[in-house]
């Protein structure tokens, strides 16, 4: 158990350093030269070699992306003399917009998705799942055939239209929420649920959708075990049947996937977040891709590749709980 | 009621099968006894229907499945009777064990509780209690080390022990008729004459009725005091097992036991 877990996170450092020497090549190597961005219109050749000095642009490839690896561990120091700035540890640098520092705008986001996340998984394990079920149990009834139409339709509904959709009906027509905005718990957790219902059910929409189809197929095949034959066969009531011998195989892909899409969401829901207007890592994502903020851009996309990689970790680990056949050695 | 009236008395037994292109009997108006410490021996190739047969007695048949004639486990009706008194008779007035074991049982849990869960279902009482029931029914159908084994996943077992299992489960409340379903079909021929000389034993010290279902004349030949053949639904001949291998009357019998390979035959050689 020990040696498989070292060797699994020795995997994940390993796959985040390829992300990170790839991520790095692209944005800073393959795209316009960033010191020509921040020098802006009116700029001349000495500032823009002052500016790759400072940076550190200056240096060989390698050189750079040891000094930004560094940086991740130990901190950094930009430009020399008069002009230098500590990068304490971890330390992601600064944004080419606003010079602030990438780390905290990552730390200042990450709640806002991480809540969004949170929320809308709730959301569609429970609406999903039971939708599922409910189908699964009453296969072919006018509930069955309404509640996967629905779930089909809403899988091919984009996120943007029904976040327009709910806004239009809940916010404007109804006046039953109010337009979402960043409010913190603490302030006022009344107004911070009914700040974030919209984005979650806007979320949630279509893995709920996705899941209660799953979900359905699962129980249905599960329920065509032969074991399930066999328990019914013992003379055990249909309940104890369902709970004990249907649902922890039917479920236990279920699992699987979740952890999968819920680690994604921890990355940042890009268009939910920028619908509505929420600052969470989507949209810091959108925005730093928009103009080209490199550092940013970087950060990003590292924070996503950690939570899938781990994420992936987690999940073989759940699975190994959940279904004796697959054992670690 | 004496045990010559019948354990299991089944007549005109008709199971009708929904399909889109209309109803089809699979079972067409079966009869058959089986008493007390007997053996009966239903016989036919695939789709036969004499898994229907046995799924219909069970109450177990697919759903828009329809069963007519009678069914009676000593002089009581069961067809027609609610899933939820039938519940009280499967696993306690009869028990089933099915053809592959490894598919037959949860992946997901240990052999012990699948046991203790079919003795609880109709004894209730703690899990303790019932774990115990359990360990002693393992070690009745000869599995060695039976307290540590029944913390085992089915995985961990060969195929030989799953169906050991399976019958431990299958008798762990002691029913009065056991339907054995194909058992040995899935097993190694070695390994099939062990669990056939496993359910005689079992069978003359419980006195227990069986129905052992199987396409295979040669493994019922050894356990079986009547047998029926069936084919297409339809039952074929019915009479004693002496009597249909030493004197079939039906051309399909002939044929069936013409099948049967048999050590004495005239070695061929196709090469």
């Amino acid at each position: 158990m020990i040696r498989y877990l070292i060797g699994r996170l020795a995997g994940v450092v390993l796959i985040l350093f390829a992300v990170c020497l790839f991520t790095y090549l692209i944005f800073f190597q393959l795209s316009p030269d960033p010191a020509v961005m921040i020098c802006g219109k009116t700029c001349t050749e000495e500032r823009i070699g002052a500016i790759r000095e400072a940076l550190g642009l200056d240096r060989p490839f390698l050189s750079q992306f040891g000094a930004f690896l560094g940086g991740i561990f130990a901190g950094r120091d930009y430009g020399s003399g008069a002009t230098l700035v500590h990068c304490p540890a971890p330390c992601l640098g600064y944004s080419f917009q606003t010079d602030e520092s990438v780390w905290s705008m990552i730390t200042a986001r990450l709640p806002v998705s991480a809540t969004l996340a949170v929320g809308a998984a709730v959301l569609w394990l429970l609406v999903g799942v039971a939708a599922g079920l409910l189908s699964a149990v009453r296969q072919g009834t006018w509930w069955d055939r309404g509640a996967m139409a629905l779930a089909l339709g809403g899988i091919s509904v984009p996120n943007y239209v029904l976040a327009l959709v709910l806004q239009y009906v809940l916010v404007v027509k109804l006046e039953w929420l109010p337009f979402p905005s960043d409010v913190a718990f603490s302030d006022d957790p009344a107004r911070w649920f009914q700040s974030y219902l919209m984005p979650w059910m806007v979320l949630a929409a279509g893995y709920a959708c996705l899941y209660a189809r799953l979900t359905r197929t699962q129980v249905i095949e599960t329920l065509s075990e032969n074991f399930l034959r066999t328990a019914r066969a013992k003379g055990l009531s249909r309940p104890l049947v369902l709970r004990r011998h249907a649902l922890r195989p039917a479920l236990t892909p279920v699992t699987t996937l979740f952890g999968m899409d819920f680690a994604g969401l921890l990355g940042g829901a890009l268009i939910t977040e920028t619908v509505f207007g929420l600052g969470g890592i989507g949209k810091l994502a959108a925005d730093s891709i928009a103009k080209n903020d490199q550092p940013v851009i970087m950060a990003v996309t590292l924070l996503a590749a950690f939570f899938v990689v781990v994420g992936n970790v987690v999940v073989d680990l759940v699975y190994t709980a959940l279904d004796p056949r697959v054992r670690i050695r | 009621m004496s045990a010559r009236a019948g354990l299991l008395v089944v007549e005109d037994l008709t199971v009708t099968l929904p399909t889109t292109r209309g109803p089809v009997d699979v079972v067409k108006g079966v009869s058959f006894t089986v008493d007390r410490d007997d053996t009966l021996g239903i016989v036919g190739e695939s789709g036969s229907g004499k898994s229907m047969t046995s799924l219909a007695i069970m109450g177990l048949l697919p759903r828009g499945a329809t069963a007519t004639g009678s069914v009676r486990l000593d002089g009581e009706e069961l067809l027609g009777r609610p899933d939820r008194e039938l519940r009280r008779i499967r696993g306690d007035g009869i028990s089933m064990v099915f053809q592959d074991p490894l598919s037959s049982l949860n992946p997901y849990y240990t052999v012990g509780l699948q046991i203790e869960e079919a003795y609880r279902a109709h004894r209730g009482g703690s899990r303790k209690a019932a774990r115990a029931v359990a360990v002693e029914a393992l070690t009745q159908v000869g599995i060695a080390d039976a307290e540590r084994r029944a913390g085992h996943y089915p995985h961990q077992f060969s195929g030989g022990q799953r169906q050991r299992v399976m019958i431990a489960t299958a008798l762990v409340c002691s029913p009065s008729l056991l339907i054995a379903d194909e058992p040995t079909t899935a097993l190694d021929v070695t390994v099939q004459a062990q669990i056939l000389r496993l359910l005689a034993g079992l069978q003359e010290r419980t006195g227990t009725g069986m129905l052992f279902i199987t396409h295979d004349l040669a493994v019922v030949s050894s356990l079986a005091r009547r047998i029926l053949v069936m084919r297409e639904g339809d039952p074929v001949e019915y009479g004693e097992a002496e009597r249909i291998f030493s004197d079939p009357h039906h051309p399909y019998t002939r044929a069936l036991l013409e099948s049967v390979p048999r050590i004495d035959d005239d070695a061929e050689v196709w090469l």
